[in-house]
């Protein structure tokens, strides 16, 4: 009987070791993910962890009676706190003021609960041993736990559970010993029906979290959007989410909406009509960006275009444009039509070999948000642009909202002219973007916009689009310098203008 | 208690545990360590003696295809008929201009941008004009250079207090009367960039010897770039820093080795303007200045003759005898010259050039000592980030013994360049170069990788897994090191003094500094003085 008591409180003190230390493993780890400098993240982890272990001790002097049934107490606390540690971590970062504080609280908490501990099975054990063997004992198996945590740690439970699990998988580990303890002592502990409860209520609690882990952080990423995911995707150059609610569904490139299909509609007029509706005759369209088939849907409303050219750097995006069955009703499977062809290439690439011309094309990439994407709207590129429009042929630029961004935009427009473009600015609001910019240019001496626009446009009529051609007193044009490859003002500009607006 | 044991326990342990995302053995670096064939340079040593049989005679031989030669052999072929010949001991031309490729891109061995060039510079502004790097000039006269050879933003960035700051003059985090020290010292050197001497000429301009003669500016070639900053009372650590990174950077040296009218001349000697870009802003290429060397050889293929090692350049009968040893075939043979243009760096003509003391043999090549660099060029699987300003063209690290890295995808107008190769530059500064030399031949491949992978995780701590290839190019004698006393003394001046009007100089050596411009007018101003007379 003696034996065996004692061979289960040093088992339970080699759990203890071992959840222990993984605890302060799971809070590093998660501390470097999220914050970056490994060396200083688990150097003020490991600190603090040791340093509340200390105060545990310390504190375990006033515990004096229900030796036991405190340490099971305790055990469970462990169980909770360190289990469910991982979880709390992910989904507070960026949601909390200060995420370091919550940091260190949480392995402040855990060091102080597991510092206890040990202390408390010492005493609990001091007349079951002689001194020096209950000492020898105790650190043997509380550092051949360590090691055990230190080696399957990084080689076994990251690798293959995860960080959540692991947490929760070592979370249950110290709640079943607190369960075994709690039968084992069953006569002798005080509130032993209440132990036993609380135990058995972390076991479900931890176990539900480890089943769920998956959802969990699904969950965590969800909540940067307000609706629903309904797709995600990561391809090499950014990742894709598609949300939908009641009304509308919702395209994130890097978080950055890039349509909600409650007023795409209005962009995507904008975008096309004004420029392609001029032409006399357009029969071959290039759209550069736009992998959403919605610029080429509106397109495909001219019965005299026979070819549009679609280059769009991300397959995945072009993919889930082809396949996926609501976005197909979006852009009216403009992207299967064989009119359409799709080329998954760089722009910047692909305008430097291509040898055909266009008798309209459109510009729609993304915002010049970093300096990669910044080389698409430089004077270089401009001038590779004159390359493909045909005679009499017209171009239209997307140029983010000359509201928010007004040296972004004009810069846009002084640019496409300091390459001999002659211009057309023009704006809409689209109500998900808010004020947005388009400009028109040409090689031609001036522009064609007679003809009245297809009734059947939404948006768009004539007296409508001159209007979005004023640009009121609060707008007006500005000089800015020439956006080149080697200043790549534009991306400062930009950087400057959104930053400012959305802080 | 038992705290105090874990402390110990656990430290180790998470040590154990930072490693843990790299596996247990560290990741071996594949690589090749690559080099001037300096086992057939160093067949000088052996002072070949043997006489060709198989003799041929040209008006002319130019002897190195690096840039001088290169310029030198260009001049004569657009203005003279003479009939030539350059011959290289290398496979390839370009001397410091090398170049290499992956599957993916192209990449420099050596030097790698070509500041804008100064507007009176009128023969390099034409060959930059006919291979289309100028495209024009403005209506003041300004060039305007094509935008694809223009250093794409953002240009450069610099690690400094555990971020990335933009530019390379520190200012992140540095304290405010360092700050104002480096304003001051820019101030200075701003003026100097004006200033001229009574001669009326620039005091510090390109070519060097266009400079003014005045001793009020000359003078400074006797002491050290660093106790000019002293005696000057510029004493900040981020401003010394930064000097002696400018040193390394041009002259492989460090401020404490170099002369201080050479140091100034680092940021005084250029003063170019441009119609279409700021005037700092610098010219490269994916391959670095291996762009320029291809474009100044391509006229003269069927002139240039490589694996040719120069053993013997001597008079005969009134005439220049260059023999040499064909390395493929390991034949002998002479060419008979009327003239000759020794573009090679004074170390080797110490070996080859064998004339009589009194027909002007008596030189002193004592005088020039050689900076030894590593450059290294590093395959990645992705672009190397960090905290601050994004991945630029080039990298500094502050404080690091490196000169940082340069991005060889840069200039490519890919979007989202794939398969991106950083080039490494790690000058290796010594009061005894040819200790620092001989230390670089022992290391392996493997010794320069750790080494550099060292340096580079100073500011991309996970950078050894991202690393797909490592090579690495020793340059033995990368460049001249313009020490004190050395740009205005007497023993360069003396070799570079044609012999009996036969046998000509062109090198940088012979300027005091090694960058492209000099050696592009040491080429044309031996060739014009070989076929002009002039002085």
């Amino acid at each position: 009987m003696r034996i065996s008591i004692q061979a289960l409180l040093l088992f339970s003190v080699f759990v203890v070791a071992t959840c222990g230390l993984v605890y302060e493993l799971v809070a590093g780890t998660l501390a470097s993910y999220l914050l970056g400098d490994s060396v200083t993240q688990f150097s003020t982890i490991i600190g603090a962890y040791l340093f509340s272990m200390g105060i545990g001790s310390y504190l375990s002097k006033y515990f004096n009676r229900n030796l036991i049934a405190w340490f099971i107490q305790i055990e469970v606390l462990v169980a909770v706190v360190g289990g469910s540690s991982s979880t709390l971590l992910y989904l507070l970062f960026d949601r909390v003021e200060s995420f370091r504080l919550v940091l260190y609280l949480l392995v402040a908490l855990t060091g102080i609960l597991v510092g206890l501990e040990i202390p408390l099975i010492m005493r609990i054990l001091k007349d079951r041993f002689e001194f020096k063997d209950l000492v020898s004992q105790i650190f043997t198996f509380d550092y051949i736990g360590a090691l055990l945590a230190s080696v399957v740690f990084p080689l076994f439970l990251v690798p293959f559970l995860g960080i959540l699990r692991t947490s929760y998988l070592f979370g249950l580990f110290n709640a079943v010993v607190a369960l075994v303890l709690c039968f084992y002592f069953n006569r002798e502990i005080r509130w032993a029906t209440y132990l036993k409860g609380t135990c058995v209520m972390a076991i479900l609690f931890l176990m539900a979290g480890m089943v769920y882990s998956d959802k969990i952080l699904a969950f965590t990423e969800s909540l940067n959007y307000p609706d629903k995911i309904v797709y995600t995707a990561q391809s090499p150059y950014q990742r894709i989410v598609l949300t939908k609610n009641s009304h509308d569904y919702r395209l994130f490139l890097n978080g950055n909406l890039q349509f909600s299909s409650a007023d795409e509609y209005r962009y995507h007029e904008a975008l096309v009509h004004p420029g392609l509706n001029g032409i006399e005759k357009p029969e071959k369209v290039l759209v550069l960006g736009g992998g959403d088939g919605l610029a080429v849907r509106e397109v495909l409303r001219y019965p005299d275009v026979k070819k549009v050219v679609l280059v769009d750097l991300d397959k995945e995006m072009t993919h889930i444009f082809t396949h996926h069955a609501s976005l197909l009703d979006l852009n009216r499977k403009s992207l299967l039509s064989p009119k359409v062809t799709v080329v998954n290439a760089d722009a910047f690439q692909w305008i430097k070999t291509n040898t055909e011309q266009f008798d309209f094309v459109v510009v729609d990439f993304p915002d010049p948000g970093n300096y990669s994407v910044g080389k698409l709207y430089t004077n270089t590129f401009y001038n590779q642009l004159k390359r493909v429009v045909a005679p009499g042929g017209q171009v239209v630029i997307q140029a983010t909202s000359p509201f928010v961004a007004p040296n972004s935009y004009w810069c846009v427009v002084n640019t496409l002219q300091a390459v001999g473009f002659r211009t057309l600015p023009y704006h809409a609001h689209v109500p998900s973007f808010g004020d947005w910019g388009f400009v028109m240019a040409t090689l031609e001496p001036g522009f064609k916009l007679e003809k009245e626009f297809l009734p059947e446009l939404k948006f768009l009529n004539k007296a409508t689009f001159e209007q979005m051609c004023v640009f009121p007193k609060d707008m007006p044009g500005k000089q800015t310098e020439v956006n080149k490859l080697n200043n790549q003002v534009l991306v400062h500009y930009f950087e400057k203008e959104w930053g400012k607006y959305l802080n | 208690m038992i705290q105090s044991f874990k402390a110990l326990a656990g430290l180790p342990l998470a040590g154990s545990i930072l490693n843990a995302c790299v596996p247990e053995t560290k990741k071996v670096i594949p690589g090749k360590l690559k080099g001037p064939d300096f086992k057939a340079g160093h067949l000088l040593r052996k002072a070949l003696s043997v006489v060709p049989t198989q003799t041929e005679t040209k008006d002319v031989v130019i002897i190195g295809g690096g840039i001088s030669g290169l310029s030198a052999a260009c001049w004569l072929k657009q203005n003279s008929d003479q009939d030539f010949c350059l011959l290289e001991l290398e496979e390839e031309t370009g001397g410091n201009s090398r170049g290499g490729k992956n599957a993916h891109t192209v990449f420099p061995w050596g030097a790698h941008y070509l500041p804008l060039p100064n507007n009176d510079l009128t023969e390099l502004l034409a060959f930059l004009q006919e291979n289309e790097v100028i495209t024009g000039f403005n209506a003041a006269g300004l060039p305007i250079y094509r935008d694809e050879c223009l250093c794409f933003d953002p240009e450069e960035r610099l690690y400094i207090n555990g971020h990335w700051q933009e530019g390379l003059v520190p200012n992140w985090g540095v304290p405010e009367a360092d700050l104002k020290q480096i304003n001051r010292f820019l101030e200075l050197m701003a003026e100097m960039k004006q200033a001229k001497g009574t001669d009326g000429k620039f005091a510090f301009t390109i070519p060097i010897s266009a400079s003014s003669a005045d001793e009020n500016f000359r003078r400074l070639d006797k002491l050290t770039m660093a106790e000019w900053l002293i005696q000057n009372k510029l004493t900040s650590d981020y401003l010394h820093w930064y000097v002696n990174y400018c040193c390394r950077d041009d002259f492989g040296t460090d401020a404490k080795d170099t002369s201080a009218w050479a140091g100034i001349h680092y940021f005084a000697g250029r003063k170019a303007q441009a119609a279409n870009t700021d005037p700092d802003r610098v010219l490269t290429w994916p391959e670095g200045n291996n762009w320029l060397a291809q474009r100044l050889r391509k006229p003269l293929e069927k002139h240039i003759r490589t694996g040719k090692l120069v053993y013997k350049v001597s008079l005969v009968k009134g005439n220049v005898a260059i023999d040499y040893l064909d390395i493929a075939q390991n034949t002998y043979h002479r060419i008979l010259a009327g003239k000759c243009i020794l573009a090679t760096p004074q170390f080797v003509n110490e070996r080859i050039l064998n004339i009589q003391p009194e027909q002007g043999g008596n030189r002193n090549y004592k005088a020039f000592s050689y900076a030894p660099w590593a450059v290294a060029n590093l395959a990645l699987e992705s672009p190397p980030a960090g905290r601050g300003v994004p991945l630029s063209w080039d990298n500094v690290v502050y404080g690091s013994k490196s000169l940082g890295y340069v991005l060889a995808n840069h200039q490519q107008l890919q979007i989202y360049p794939e398969n991106p190769v950083i080039t490494f530059y790690l000058p290796l500064p010594d009061e005894d170069p040819a200790k620092a030399r001989r230390m670089a031949y022992e290391k392996k491949q493997e010794d320069w990788a750790e080494l550099i992978l060292a340096e580079l995780e100073k500011a991309h701590p996970f950078i050894r897994e991202n690393v797909k290839n490592l090579d690495v190019w020793i340059w033995g004698h990368g460049m001249i090191r313009p020490s004190v006393g050395f740009i205005w003394g007497e023993e360069k001046a003396a070799a570079e003094k044609p012999v009996l009007d036969k046998i000509f100089f062109a090198h940088t050596d012979l300027s005091g500094i090694s960058i492209f411009e000099e050696a592009f007018y040491q080429g044309i101003r031996a060739a014009q003085r070989m076929v002009e007379g002039k002085a």
